[in-house]
């Protein structure tokens, strides 16, 4: 009995659902789609505007385009690592932390979020150069004598990275840390374990999804980082970005910049597959259990 | 099973905690005997898991002393106390298997590889999980997470076991057939066991004692039948079986309700309002044929509501004083149930033996 | 400070409606930032607008990859850039610029090469080896340094050095000299088999030395009043105004690399006629008189030298001054058309060791 009248109430449902999604599907061609295949495209155009492979074959003629590469992976995954090791503790303390004061705790994490990225880099640059802050401070009180070489290189780099990296690791890792049961810390501890073994054997690994969700969203914003390297590098640490901009800048080859653009996305990509095979990501990223 | 385990009294002398002005815990002392199954019973919020977290150590009372075997252990750290504990939601490791969790502490207290195995197959075997041993703790059913926490918790040795509602995550029937084989591991165990539940079914179909505890204090203590047929305050009454309360008139030394002496040996205070308990069960409808005698107490009025509940029927009684009693009946097709209606005018009768004073 | 959406959102409708207005009748003249866009507002641009009538819009941040981005899209909205010579060389030959009409654009007092079909010279700069005068002394001083040798000796004068990052322009001259091959050798030796090689070769042994690469001239003003470098190659004006700002550095013409900035159309210019007008304005020695009170730029336009009010010590200190010019190396753009893309991709190689 109206079975016919209940089976296109349910097809009308169904297409309105997928209606409801059009705006969603027409902005992501508009925004990612579309700019993405003509990337794709460009990178393939030569110098004479024919189809050509010139773009790729000079990444491997140049080893430039390797190096840079390298330095980026590098970059990043030194950036990731620091995060880790001062992210945890921090994440670890705020998950603590009486419930009232997290929200205080919490606004000091994420204050470096609302200042604009350029303005926290270049007050770096003003605390760690030659005749900065930091260096004078130290000549002043008799700490060291001459000034330590601080920014224009791959540790000032790396301070400035860290510092705008630092709440997109523990933002995850303090959800994680919130999804793990005072009770099973209580049971570790009362089946023998020491606060220490308690930490190390129960803590530590049942926040582990934090730590891999924290460190893949790290990793890979930090694979197209731009302003920081290129303000406190000194020049001297060269990210694909910035190879990017100097392609486009100085040879107005947008063939070339485009290829480059493109290896990083399929870089990114493979290293997201990768991870995939050894983290359950699905379960990082939408918190499942 | 090699029986090779000791159990230890536990003495719980003036306990204190406060959190801010309310006492969770309020000079409460117990004596819990070496190999005893206890239960504390209350509601929730009445301090019953705060006592339990005291024994494991988990919280520090503000005063008061608890002792194991005469040795006083208020001061020491929960992973050096040496008791087992079932935790209401299990509290297993998610990322170790059944095997690892039942493992952790015979690890820690690192036993060789070869008696660890043995050990938690003895504990697997003992809760009937012998095939269950490299699953994942996700992999399990709620029951069988249960039995994995409840190994856990003995497979070490403990001289205490303790547990915080473990079954009340469970559907009624596993709830059930588990409170029998729970029973049975601690006869076999001889575990002093100290069991928390806000469930007076469980508290007593499980427990050698039963300690109720409301508002930080403890009520009364003594075993399920003691408890369930003298409970010694309104609260008591309520709280443990179904019960209806009759106020009673005070003539001089003696207790009246309507025209009935109630006769009682208690020692009458003179300041206090009494009260009398009664289980619906205790009562019957009593038929044509019956002639009151002096060893019963009678009541006549009238049914205002019938209720079918399966094994038995629950009926409502307007007294003709009226006052309200609940009535539980038999629902065999030959008796009572099957005759009556709502408005019929019944009598009641209940053997002196089964009246309940109480203080009101 | 709170950020005002609102405000941004006025801000951003008002700034399009007034540029949209303005296409309509001014001419967009596109500079660069820092001290050298100052000092053309101040001699050329205000003044020729004035006089000619022609309304200009000023915007910064002139770069020769946005004006082929815009003749590549169809979108252009520049009329008048500023660019260097090489720059314009590069985008010419690309076909997003307008020929000159020298018709309009009077060049016939021009010095010589500071000009092409496609673009016309609006100043003649040196790059310059600049150093922290209080390490290594006043320029001219006995023992101050005077060449690009001395650029590369870091035993007479230890120290930090900064070099240009990701662009080869006059990166690889200063090493080739500082090799002891004489200035008018210097193109042909880069020509030679392996010349860039052995240019970069040469830039390698002061990489130790090299604290940080600058990336314009406003770095490396900023670099040198920092004192963050101690040695640096730059423009000789970005010297002269941070020496003004207070700042502790010299340098020497002996050696310098001469080279000129222009001024380029757009190829589909809104307003190429009107333009190219302006750009005739502009040209005129009366304006380019004044330029060396702004900075030590040298007008392209020879009458300039005879009717500028300028004092005899700031003539002299114009790059185009004949006591300096013939100490120079003249820029060669016919070198950088056929090398600067393999020249590039090396010194870029070189960076990213």
């Amino acid at each position: 009995m109206n079975e016919k009248l209940l089976k296109s109430a349910e097809r009308k449902e169904q297409l309105l659902l997928t209606a409801l999604t059009i705006p969603a599907l027409i902005s992501v061609t508009l925004i990612i789609v579309i700019p993405v295949g003509w990337l794709f495209s460009l990178s393939f155009l030569g110098k004479s505007g024919d189809f050509s492979l010139e773009n790729y074959q000079k990444m491997i003629v140049y080893k430039s385009y390797f190096r840079v590469f390298k330095t980026t992976f590098n970059v990043s995954f030194l950036t990731t690592i620091f995060c880790i090791l001062l992210g945890y503790p921090l994440a670890y303390f705020l998950s603590q932390v009486p419930k009232k004061l997290v929200g205080i705790f919490m606004i000091t994490v994420l204050l470096p979020f609302w200042t604009s990225l350029l303005v926290r880099t270049y007050a770096w640059l003003v605390l760690l150069q030659k005749k900065g802050m930091i260096n004078n401070f130290a000549i002043d009180m008799g700490i060291w004598e001459t000034p330590i070489k601080l920014a224009h290189n791959l540790n000032g780099t790396l301070v400035g990275m860290i510092h705008i990296m630092l709440p997109f690791m523990v933002l995850p890792l303090y959800a994680a840390m919130q999804r793990i049961d005072r009770q099973t810390m209580q049971a570790a501890s009362n089946l023998g374990a020491s606060p220490i073994q308690a930490f190390w054997q129960i803590f530590v690994p049942l926040s582990l999804p934090g730590v891999a969700a924290g460190s893949l969203i790290v990793f890979i914003l930090c694979l197209g980082f731009y302003v920081t390297p290129a303000v406190l590098g000194g020049g001297k640490v060269i990210m694909v970005s910035m190879q990017i901009t100097a392609i486009l800048e100085d040879q107005f080859n947008w063939g070339a910049a485009s290829a480059l653009g493109v290896v990083l996305l399929v870089t990114t990509f493979i290293f997201l597959l990768l991870a995939s095979r050894f983290l359950k990501l699905d379960s990082i990223m939408f918190g499942k259990h | 099973m090699k029986q090779n385990i000791t159990s230890l009294e536990i003495s719980i002398k003036d306990l204190t905690k406060r959190y801010g002005k309310i006492y969770a815990l309020d000079t409460v002392s117990l004596d819990i005997k070496a190999g005893e199954f206890l239960t504390l019973l209350g509601p929730s919020g009445s301090g019953k898991t705060t006592l339990l977290m005291a024994i494991a150590g988990f919280n520090r009372p503000d005063s008061g002393s608890i002792k194991f075997a005469n040795q006083e252990m208020i001061l020491t750290p929960p992973h050096k106390r040496e008791v087992g504990m079932v935790f209401q939601n299990y509290a297993l490791f998610p990322h170790m298997s059944v095997f690892e969790n039942i493992g952790f502490p015979l690890k820690l207290r690192k036993a060789p590889n070869d008696q660890i195995k043995e050990k938690v197959h003895d504990a697997l075997k003992t809760v009937q999980l012998s095939d269950y041993a490299n699953r994942k703790i996700d992999q399990l059913s709620g029951g069988q997470r249960q039995r994995v926490a409840l190994a856990r918790a003995f497979v070490f040795g403990p001289r205490i076991l303790l547990m915080d509602e473990p079954l009340s995550a469970l559907d009624k029937k596993l709830r059930e057939q588990m409170q029998i084989e729970l029973k049975q591991l601690h006869r076999k165990l001889g575990v002093t066991t100290v069991y928390v539940t806000h469930d007076q079914r469980e508290a007593l179909t499980m427990s050698d004692r039963i300690a109720v505890i409301n508002e930080g204090k403890i009520e009364q203590l003594g075993t399920p039948k003691e408890i369930y047929n003298s409970p010694n305050s309104s609260f008591v009454a309520d709280f443990i079986g179904e019960s209806s309360f009759l106020q009673l008139n005070r003539k001089g030394d003696d207790l009246y309700f309507s025209s009935e002496k109630i006769i009682t040996n208690k020692k009458l205070n003179k300041n206090k309002e009494w009260a009398m308990v009664i289980r619906p069960e205790r009562l019957s409808i009593v038929n044509k044929s019956y002639r009151k005698n002096s060893s019963n107490i009678h009541f006549s009025g009238e049914i205002s509501e019938l209720v079918f509940q399966g094994e038995t029927a629950l009926a409502l009684v307007k007294l003709m004083e009226g006052n309200f009693l609940s009535v539980r009946l038999s629902t065999k097709s030959s008796d009572d149930f099957n005759n009556l209606k709502t408005g019929n005018k019944i009598q009641l009768c209940m053997n002196r033996k089964d009246v309940i004073i109480i203080p009101h | 400070m709170i950020f005002s959406f609102k405000k941004f959102f006025y801000a951003t409708a008002c700034s399009t409606l007034l540029a949209g207005s303005a296409f309509a009748d001014a001419v967009t003249v596109v500079s660069w930032g820092g001290s050298y866009g100052k000092a053309q507002d101040a001699a050329l641009f205000t003044d020729a607008s004035r006089d000619s009538g022609i309304a200009i819009n000023r915007e910064s941040g002139a770069s020769m990859s946005k004006v082929m981005l815009q003749v590549e899209s169809g979108a252009v909205i520049w009329d008048l850039v500023v660019t260097g010579s090489g720059g314009a060389a590069n985008a010419a030959k690309n076909g997003a610029l307008e020929k000159i009409d020298f018709n309009v654009v009077d060049v016939s007092n021009f010095l010589d090469n500071t000009y092409t079909d496609y673009c016309i010279g609006s100043d003649v700069f040196a790059t310059v080896g600049a150093w922290n005068t209080e390490k290594y002394g006043e320029p001219g001083t006995p023992g101050a340094p005077n060449s690009w040798a001395d650029f590369w000796d870091v035993e007479k004068y230890p120290g930090t050095r900064s070099l240009r990052l990701n662009n080869v322009d006059g990166v690889l001259e200063p090493a080739v000299m500082a090799m002891g091959i004489p200035p008018e050798e210097v193109y042909d030796f880069l020509s030679s088999e392996g010349g860039i090689d052995k240019a970069i070769d040469k830039i390698r042994e002061l990489k130790p030395h090299i604290s940080v690469y600058w990336k314009s001239g406003a770095m490396q003003a900023q670099l040198m009043k920092d004192e963050e470098v101690d040695f640096i190659t730059g423009w000789n004006g970005r010297f002269d105004n941070a020496k003004k700002d207070g700042a502790k550095v010299g340098y020497t013409f002996n050696q310098a690399l001469r080279d000129y900035d222009c001024f380029a159309i757009p190829k589909g210019a809104p307003n190429k006629d009107l333009a190219m007008k302006f750009l005739g304005e502009v040209s005129k020695a009366k304006y380019q008189a004044n330029l060396p009170f702004h900075i030590t730029y040298g007008p392209t336009n020879k009458e300039a030298y005879e009717i500028t009010t300028a004092p005899k010590e700031l003539i002299e200190a114009l790059p185009s001054h004949p006591k300096n010019f013939s100490k120079m190396l003249a820029v060669s753009l016919d070198w950088y058309a056929n090398n600067r893309e393999v020249a590039l991709e090396k010194y870029m190689e070189f960076l990213s060791e």
